[in-house]
């Protein structure tokens, strides 16, 4: 096969037209032939005259132009070179002089040559008469602009058969006519019919009788309008000439473009055979004007009829692609767990794919509406889930959020919606479209790895504690110390009888503090110990601290570690897990205090500064004066197993990271300038 | 046994226990005094005062041991309790070491305290019945002239005053006068307590050539 253009590929593709091999190609040239000789042949049964005048019709040009818009311009030479023979045989038949023949061959082909031409190069393709566009280029370029063209030639033809110069224009007009009425009404219906040539067996019984309906009540129509005898003159009401339109249409509504060329040609065949035949209906004196008015007649009849099937086409084409789409998009959006979902404002009604029911667990025969579907969300999450619509409603703004509903079976799913507003032409929401998704196994794996985080988080704040058990004891042996010797002392004081029951009464008192304190130790210890979901509550920061330090007290003294405080006492409050951010305080003071381990003791230093950041959140930093970070590892350090202690996971920085990062917030580090290294969180201001 | 004035010193930066071993100690009848930061301790201490100190180990500004050490640089034979949260081995080695007279952990009983208190109190009390016994030896051994010391040096050393004299190229008689003296001064009537008394006073006897 010849190097194609890619486009011409494409096109000889869609056409399926079997150029492949030179059998074929023979094979196609043979059919044009037997094709063109038998459209002359009919031609001559109908009656053409044609030793007198023009064809109403003339087939063979039809066959001719449908070969070459059908195959490419470069295999032209053999179709044309086909219908020679055939015209030839068919000419010389009916007694045509060899002059007039070769003329008249030159100018049919040159009508089926300038046709396929320009219409292949309009880009008039399969399905043909698909579109109002197609439709209109092809009755401008073959029922207007080339028989016209051609026609300039074809006149001649009769010149040569004897006719007169002075009727050039005459036989110019003929012989457009012909040539015009036969691309109206023949062609379109043989190209529809090449391309649809599975079309019958396809159609539906009840189409198939429908269509044979149309066909009869043509044919009756035809009987009834173009009644044998009738003549304009002999008083034929001319209003009967538009008898068949209300079928013309019914078969234009129905069929489309294949029903109106359809009724085109047999209107087309019935007039012909009636003006060739009997009394003509035009009847304006000599037969080649009779002719000629019929031909007038059935160009403007068929022309805006092809229009009107094509337009048809084109809607109906339209709205299956639209269904298919939405098909298409309702099966993908179905097999990906998603529904989709329309609101309309003005009209208050709610549509939903089929797969809502599955995902709101809501039987098959239920219709989907909005308050069927609320009211199968959890009751936690009915009340947000329910603004959440409400105010979309209100405001027309996208909005995205998440609730549980009751599944078919026992367990609750997650169903994650996303929505936003459809603006009218006005400017103003008319709906509001989005779509339902089942979230329940990524909330499951969430809630899967958030167990995971604080199972980690929990051991390693059990691990912290170990560490500063020493610390801790003592935390908790000083109250217990006061509270032993101030009881010792009261049961020695009560022995001394009334005149000390002043100091008993401040030994009791004496005893409640510290006890209070003793309790206050172990609170904290319990609160970092258990292993509880992450609450979030409004946190003062500098408590934290101050708390935090006091669980480090006995550990700052032991390791001789003082502690700068720069607080700021206007800290707007943060949002977060106090126990998850004390384990960052905790982690990171305890690495402050593991830096300073080779610092002279009167050196250690641990500075912490709490600021309010510009967007409303807080800052905290931690500074110690100890080896600082490894060089270029300041990102390193966040990586799960990475350590420079001896002794450490390498898991504690790794996990404050994600605490901050759940928070929203952050955690950096980096070297100080002058010694150590200082950690730097930070936590936004508390969401809406 | 107990002596006037005796008095506990305790050193707690911990408010709470600092208040509560004072109200134990002063309920059991102790004078108390109480600091709140060894350095405030230190700086208003008065070793002459008798009694003890009952010192925590673990404190901010510095710690026990520290402390313990600052009391023996300064010439302090204050006895010293140390008490401790978690005390290691190590630690309690290197008090006792000092001369800490006992290390108890925290929470303490009172048994435990009062018997160290009392143990402290005794070693106090022998410490400066000592102090005081070879300061009023040392007083009285400064009344003696040049020549009733050298005499004290022979007496001691065992040697008859015809020897003394004869080592001092003097008389007998002399000898006598100048050793009858020396006695009175010293208080003492034996030559065995003038020994014991040269004894406590680190007073070597004379070193005499065998004739």
């Amino acid at each position: 096969m010849d190097v194609l253009v890619p486009e011409v590929a494409i096109q000889e593709r869609q056409k399926g037209m079997p150029h492949e091999d030179r059998g074929k190609t023979f094979r196609n040239g043979l059919i044009v032939a037997i094709a063109y000789y038998v459209g002359a042949e009919i031609a001559f049964l109908v009656g053409t005259l044609s030793d007198k005048i023009f064809a109403p019709f003339w087939p063979p040009n039809i066959v001719l132009f449908c070969a070459l818009l059908l195959s490419f311009p470069r295999q032209w030479w053999i179709y044309i070179l086909a219908a020679f023979p055939a015209h030839v045989a068919a000419e010389l038949q009916v007694g045509m002089p060899i002059m007039q023949l070769l003329v008249a061959f030159a100018t049919n082909c040159s009508v089926a040559v300038i046709n396929a031409f320009l219409l292949q190069q309009l880009q008039f393709e399969q399905p043909w008469f698909g579109s109002i566009r197609k439709a209109t280029t092809y009755v401008f370029i073959a029922a207007f602009v080339s028989p016209a063209l051609c026609a300039f030639g074809g006149a001649f033809v009769q010149i040569l058969g004897g006719g007169s110069l002075e009727n050039y224009g005459l036989y110019w007009a003929r012989w457009y006519a012909s040539n015009a009425l036969g691309s109206l009404a023949l062609a379109p219906i043989v190209l529809i019919c090449l391309e649809k040539l599975t079309w019958f067996s396809l159609t539906p019984a009840l189409r198939g009788l429908e269509a044979m309906l149309i066909a009869a009540v043509l044919a009756i129509t035809c009987i009834v309008a173009f009644k044998e005898g009738d003549t304009i003159a002999s008083g034929y009401v001319p209003a009967l000439l538009y008898l068949p339109l209300p079928i013309i249409v019914w078969a234009a509504v129905r069929f489309g473009a294949t029903g109106a060329s359809g009724v085109i040609m047999v209107i087309s065949l019935v007039l012909i055979w009636r003006t060739l035949n009997g009394q003509n209906l035009f009847d304006v004196g000599d037969p080649e004007a009779n002719v000629f008015a019929m031909q007038l007649f059935l160009i403007g009849l068929s022309s805006p009829i092809l229009l009107l099937g094509a337009a048809i086409e084109e809607t109906r084409h339209a709205e299956t692609v639209t269904r298919e789409r939405e098909e298409r998009m309702s099966v993908a959006a179905a097999s990906s767990s998603v529904a989709l979902w329309q609101y309309e404002l003005a009209t208050d009604t709610f549509w939903a794919t089929d797969y809502c029911r599955t995902l709101f667990g809501l039987p098959s025969g239920v219709p989907s509406d909005l308050d069927r579907l609320l009211n199968r969300i959890h009751p936690n999450d009915f009340q947000t889930a329910q603004a959440a619509f409400k105010s979309a409603i209100a405001r027309a703004v996208p909005f995205e959020t998440e609730f549980r509903v009751q599944g078919h079976d026992e367990g609750y799913r997650w169903i994650s919606v996303r929505a936003q507003p459809v603006i009218g032409n006005d400017g103003s929401p008319t709906a509001i479209t989005g779509a339902f998704a089942d979230s329940t196994s990524r909330k499951m794996a969430e809630a899967e790895s958030d167990m995971q985080r604080q199972e980690i988080a929990h051991l390693m704040r059990v691990s912290m504690l170990g560490e500063l058990s020493g610390g801790l004891a003592h935390e908790l042996t000083q109250p217990l110390t006061a509270i032993l010797s101030n009881a010792q002392a009261g049961k020695i004081l009560l022995a001394g009888g009334k005149k000390n029951l002043a100091e008993i009464g401040n030994i009791f008192d004496d005893i409640i503090t510290e006890d209070g304190r003793a309790g206050e130790v172990i609170h904290r210890l319990r609160g970092l110990l258990k292993k509880g979901e992450i609450k979030y509550e409004a946190v003062d920061m500098n408590e934290l601290i101050a708390s935090t330090l006091r669980l480090l007290h006995s550990e700052l003294i032991d390791r001789r570690i003082s502690i700068n405080d720069e607080k700021n006492i206007d800290l707007p409050p943060a949002h977060g897990d106090p126990i998850q951010l004390q384990q960052v305080l905790l982690n990171l003071f305890m690495n402050a205090m593991d830096a300073m381990d080779g610092v002279p003791p009167a050196q250690r230093a641990i500075s912490i500064n709490t600021a309010a950041t510009n967007e409303g959140g807080i800052e905290v930093r931690i500074s110690d004066c100890g080896t600082g970070l490894p060089p270029a590892q300041e990102q390193s350090v966040f990586k799960p197993f990475f350590t420079t202690k001896k002794r450490g996971l390498g898991l504690g920085l790794a996990i404050c990271a994600s605490i901050m990062k759940l928070h929203g917030g952050s955690l950096s580090l980096q070297n100080n300038v002058s010694k150590g290294a200082m950690a730097i969180f930070r936590l936004p201001p508390p969401g809406p | 046994m107990r002596e006037a004035g005796f008095t506990t010193f305790l050193v707690d930066d911990d408010p709470g226990v600092l208040r509560s071993i004072t109200r134990l100690l002063n309920a059991a009848g102790y004078k108390t005094q109480s600091f709140s930061s060894p350095r405030e301790f230190l700086s208003s201490h008065d070793p002459t005062v008798p009694g003890c100190a009952i010192i925590d180990l673990v404190m901010s500004e510095f710690d026990g041991l520290h402390l313990q050490q600052a009391l023996i640089d300064s010439g302090s034979e204050r006895p010293i309790i140390f008490l401790t949260g978690n005390g290691d081995i190590s630690t309690s080695v290197t008090a006792m070491k000092a001369g800490a007279v006992d290390f108890l952990t925290k929470p303490v009983k009172r048994e435990a305290l009062f018997s160290a208190v009392v143990r402290a109190a005794n070693v106090d009390a022998a410490s400066r019945k000592k102090r005081k016994e070879s300061k009023s030896i040392g007083d009285r051994l400064a009344t003696l002239t040049h020549r009733e010391r050298e005499v004290l040096e022979f007496v001691i050393a065992g040697r008859l005053n015809k020897q003394i004299a004869a080592s001092l190229g003097t008389v007998e008689k002399t000898v006598k006068v100048h050793r009858g003296r020396m006695m009175a001064k010293l208080g003492v009537r034996s030559v065995a307590d003038l020994v014991r008394l040269a004894d406590k006073a680190g007073i070597a006897p004379a070193h005499v050539l065998s004739e």
